[in-house]
């Protein structure tokens, strides 16, 4: 970090209200939330290697990217087809087995945002090279890079992420919401971190209740007066009052969950039968019921694994696009039979894309990457931004085949709140480089 | 009072002379100067049961009254010391001893069989829990690459419980060189680059050795605190190029008893060889400038970077907070790390990461003997170490002899070696949402607590309490009962009854309010198990018992 910049960004900052003593966010909001938006976030954990996703299908781009993935390369014939809307000039084509983003795509519930990752400020090769650009923190380190995804802090010790921030901000608007903000199928995460608004988790049949307090158990009602009791009476320990608040939570939520789960015990969409699959059926189970929890703003977080392909990639990567696919796909018509298809976006995240070169049977750790999104009210069936130059020492790649991601994960965030209803006056608190980027809203919603 | 303290004092100066170290810790007295805090001895009077029950639960997988007895009796650096010298209990040796696996799922089952025989019945307590305790600093995983090699990753859990005590940059060579760490990060099978096909040595292991089992991402001082540079920024600990040297340096190393290099033995239970032809020898630029020459051999290079990684001025202040933070700790203050850094610099006799002193030291220091003063003292008990507490002090077994728990992480979000990535179950620098986060204060097990696994943990206690214990008529030979006799044999004195339990999970220390809830409770039942089992879940279930203060 520079001194002079970093000064001018704290000075940003602080006017914000985001870094710097109590009185953190300024309240103007003029938005209405009165109709229903959700976001649904799929981290895909690892860091997907998104350049054997979406792959030019034109010769002259392909042998650039061939020459560059080697043994790792997919076969030029087997590439699945798509045809964007916007064309800039090349052919592109999706994994083979990616045939539910293909259908996606086709359809145009698909945007694919290309060469997206975390960034200061606008940096190209040379300011990489020449150290005359701040960058993020421990780059193609893989927490420091999904807590640059989540969080977006830069360099602040920013402990919330940008779905907390999101909560936070909006929470007078919300406070007739019966369920918090935040919802996450896969625990904890800094994503949903928030200063006050406490985020949600869910299992993937809905709220996990207390055999103990169940009524046909003996004494279960007393039993749970009783737990009831000892959690008011508090506890003279931060981890005991830690662990004591996430018991009042389940205690407060998981009737309500459960009985209105029981309305829609299950919907006509089937779902793959897979880890990803199994947390996005319960997310749509719950938004056929949202209106029993009385919500007009909803964010979850859902976490898909297996991506970190050091190894093996040419056998693991198939099965993670086909199900990542399939169950994006499963995720859209199952909006669409309840009737929210133009009401969620879903969007994917991950750690970084990987190195274009091969360490023999895999790859390493990158930096930009391409991220997909769905919904009925993305701008589908097209490819936004500069698709990068795949070549190994090209003008993209930093060093490595590590390729320099040309849009932010700031603005990428920023796109998303905006269509949430966050009014332009607090993007900069959601997504705090923002400043640095002439365009603050990459386009791809309505 | 005053009789009282001064002859804890004049007791503790003897002790002090006659052994050269030790000291006393009894509530509010302070720590003699020189000594280690801990300690007393064969005649100590002043370790009270609610001290051995502490001290147990950061130095075993659960107190037992026969163990605070024995703390009580011979102190806490004796008990400590015993245990330095406790033989090893092993996991592989008992597997081998069990049929053939079906599958590798059966296999996994064994291997965890294996880990709570050691972790409930071992006499190598602190061992074992300092095994575990580096099982998630140095991790590996069966979710993965290394599912069917159950036995790979029992020679692995074997090797850190072998070198629990060793010192850290023979830990560190011994974990490298193990072919289920190898599997896990690839570098088992990485060669030198081929730069015709674009193929560069795989920067796995070399990133996460440095960044997770060594030094971390920034330049610490001695007391674990971050280094800042005049702009405020931390101070990166090394960069891409390192990295990219040090995968270098990790190529060419396969299988022991491989036929070729590309022709792998799957030969787990020896550490991994080289193969020259496939190591890069070229001059690598390492750590503080550290520069290997071209032309060595795979071994040379791997002694110099391992050495040069050992050598680094943050693996002292890395590895002590962590291990702190395992045993005793969320949050230790800064006079601690780096008392615990001073000794993992030099154990007195010269050496750097002698292990044993190290965990010693932790669990002696005033910081972890003292009686607890603040709210923010301790931590969340890792929601697997409730299990074994309450499994040991309660005497847990099958009529099979085996413990034939298949997904312990169902419940507990956790299971030995069974971590969804290298970055284990949680991080050191977690910290919830709400007051823990705002006081700049971590609680890294909160990581994997939520509305989902609070629950989760709650309702497999309470299968364990209610439906799992010595008075159910009709067993089933696999089943784990716990042993509730001692308490059926008071259940009809409601007092005395809460009073045990209490003592049992809590040391006594209980508070007034979760004492009335029992006492509240267990009177609802007529039957005596049901007043047994009400009580040992009322406190077993406690966010009380959770907490290790």
């Amino acid at each position: 970090m520079h001194r002079r910049d970093f000064l001018k960004l704290s000075a940003a900052l602080s006017a914000l209200g985001l870094i710097g003593g109590p009185g953190m966010i300024p309240a103007a909001r003029s938005a209405d939330f009165s109709d229903y938006k959700c976001l649904v976030n799929v981290f895909l954990l690892g860091g997907n290697d998104s350049f054997n996703m979406l792959v030019p299908r034109s010769d002259a781009e392909y042998s650039i990217y061939a020459a560059s993935r080697q043994n790792l390369a997919i076969p030029q014939g087997d590439l699945l087809p798509i045809s964007p809307l916007n064309s800039d000039g090349s052919l592109y084509g999706l994994h083979p087995m990616a045939s539910g983003l293909q259908s996606l795509f086709e359809t145009g519930d698909l945007a694919i945002v290309s060469n997206v990752g975390p960034l200061l400020e606008p940096t190209s090769k040379d300011d990489y090279l020449n150290g005359t650009t701040n960058l993020p923190p421990q780059l193609f380190s893989h927490n420091d890079q999904q807590n640059q995804w989540q969080s977006l802090r830069g360099t602040h010790s920013l402990s919330t992420g940008w779905a907390g921030r999101i909560a936070d901000l909006l929470a007078e608007d919300l406070s007739g919401q019966l369920l918090p903000t935040n919802i996450s199928t896969s625990g904890n995460s800094r994503f949903q971190a928030a200063e006050t608004s406490s985020p949600y988790t869910v299992n993937n049949n809905g709220a996990s209740s207390y055999a103990a307090f169940r009524r046909g158990a003996e004494f279960g009602v007393e039993r749970r007066a009783s737990f009831e009791q000892q959690l008011a009476n508090g506890y003279g320990n931060i981890h005991s009052r830690a662990l004591a608040e996430v018991h009042t939570r389940s205690l407060q939520y998981a009737d309500l969950v459960n009985e209105a789960l029981t309305l829609v015990p299950e919907l006509n969409t089937a779902f793959p039968d897979t880890r990803l699959g199994r947390r996005l059926r319960i997310v749509a189970r719950l938004l056929a019921v949202k209106d029993e929890f009385e919500v007009n703003r909803q964010i979850f977080y859902i976490t898909a694994i297996g991506f970190d392909t050091h190894d093996n990639q040419n056998q693991d990567q198939p099965n993670l696009l086909l199900d990542l696919g399939d169950c994006l796909q499963a995720f859209q018509t199952a909006m669409a039979e309840i009737g929210l298809e133009n009401q969620v976006t879903t969007f994917t995240q991950s750690d970084f894309g990987r190195n274009l070169t091969s360490n023999g049977d895999g790859t390493d750790h990158g930096w930009g990457a391409h991220q997909l999104v769905s919904g009925g009210a993305v701008m589908g069936r097209q490819i936004y931004g500069t698709m990068p130059v795949l070549e190994i020492d090209g003008p993209d790649d930093v060093a490595g085949g590590r390729v320099i991601p040309t849009q932010s994960a700031d603005q990428y965030a920023a796109t998303l709140a905006t269509w949430f209803g966050i009014p332009e006056s607090n993007l900069n608190e959601i997504a705090p480089s923002l400043p640095a980027f002439n365009l603050r809203n990459l386009g791809f919603m309505t | 009072m005053y009789l009282r303290l001064a002859t804890i004092l004049t007791i503790s100066l003897l002790l002090l002379t006659s052994c050269g170290g030790g000291g006393s810790s009894g509530s509010g007295t302070p720590p003699p100067p020189g000594g280690g805090g801990g300690g007393g001895g064969p005649t100590d009077p002043v370790i009270s049961v609610a001290e051995a029950h502490r001290f147990l639960r950061q130095a075993s997988f659960g107190p037992t009254p026969t163990e605070v007895e024995k703390v009580r009796d011979i102190g806490f650096e004796a008990w400590i010391d015993q245990q330095l010298l406790e033989p090893v209990s092993l996991q592989l040796p008992y597997m081998d001893d069990l049929p053939e696996p079906e599958n590798s799922r059966e296999g996994q089952t064994n291997r965890l069989d294996a880990w709570f025989q050691n972790v409930l019945n071992g006499k190598d307590q602190l061992r074992q829990r300092v095994a575990f305790a580096l099982s998630e600093i140095i991790v590996i995983s069966d979710q993965g690459n290394l599912f069917n090699f159950p036995n790979g990753l029992a020679d692995y859990y074997d090797k850190l419980a072998i070198n629990a005590f060793a010192n850290y940059p023979d830990l560190l060579k011994t974990v490298t060189l193990t072919p289920a760490m190898g599997r896990y990060l690839s570098m088992l099978g990485n060669q030198k680059p081929d730069k015709a096909k674009n193929i560069r040595p795989d920067e796995n292991y070399a990133r996460e050795v440095m960044q997770l089992f060594s030094i971390g991402l920034v330049m610490l001082n001695k007391d674990g605190s971050v280094v800042l540079d005049q702009d405020n920024q931390p101070i990166p600990t090394y960069d891409q190029a390192v990295i990219e040297a040090f995968a270098h340096v990790f190529t060419g190393w396969t299988f022991y008893g491989s036929e070729a290099f590309n022709r792998p033995s799957y030969i787990f239970r020896a550490p991994m060889v080289a193969f020259q032809a496939y190591h890069d020898e070229g001059e690598k630029r390492l750590l503080n400038d550290v520069i290997l020459p071209a032309g060595q051999s795979a071994e040379d290079d791997l002694d110099a970077a391992l050495g040069n990684i050992t050598n680094h001025a943050n693996v002292p202040p890395f590895i002590s907070r962590q291990l702190i933070q395992r045993l005793v700790t969320a949050n230790p203050s800064p006079d601690y790390i780096e008392r615990v850094a001073d000794v993992f610099i030099d154990d007195g006799f010269g050496t750097r990461g002698n292990l044993g002193a190290v965990v010693k030291t932790i669990l002696l220091d005033p910081d972890a003997r003292a009686e607890p003063t603040d709210d923010t003292s301790g931590k969340l008990t890792e929601p697997l170490l409730r299990l074994t507490a309450i499994w040991r002090v309660f005497n847990a077994s099958a009529e099979s002899d085996r413990y034939l728990f298949a997904f312990p992480e169902y419940s507990f979000s956790q299971a030995p070696l069974r971590a969804d990535s290298v970055f284990n179950f949680f991080r050191p620098d977690f910290a919830p949402t709400g007051e823990i986060g705002k006081l700049g204060l971590v609680s890294p097990e909160m990581q994997i607590t939520n509305e989902t696994t609070s629950v989760l943990v709650n309702n497999y206690l309470a299968l364990v309490i209610f439906l799992q214990h010595s008075s159910v008529t009709e067993k089933e030979v696999d089943t784990i009962y716990i042993n509730i006799d001692a308490e059926l044999a008071i259940a009809d004195q409601p007092e005395a009854l809460v009073d045990q339990v209490a003592e049992k999970l809590l040391g006594g220390n209980i508070s007034d309010a979760l004492r009335a809830e029992s006492l509240a409770m267990m009177q609802r039942w007529d039957s005596q198990e049901g007043k047994v089992a009400e009580t040992i879940y009322t406190i077993a279930t406690s966010p009380e018992f959770a907490v290790l203060p």
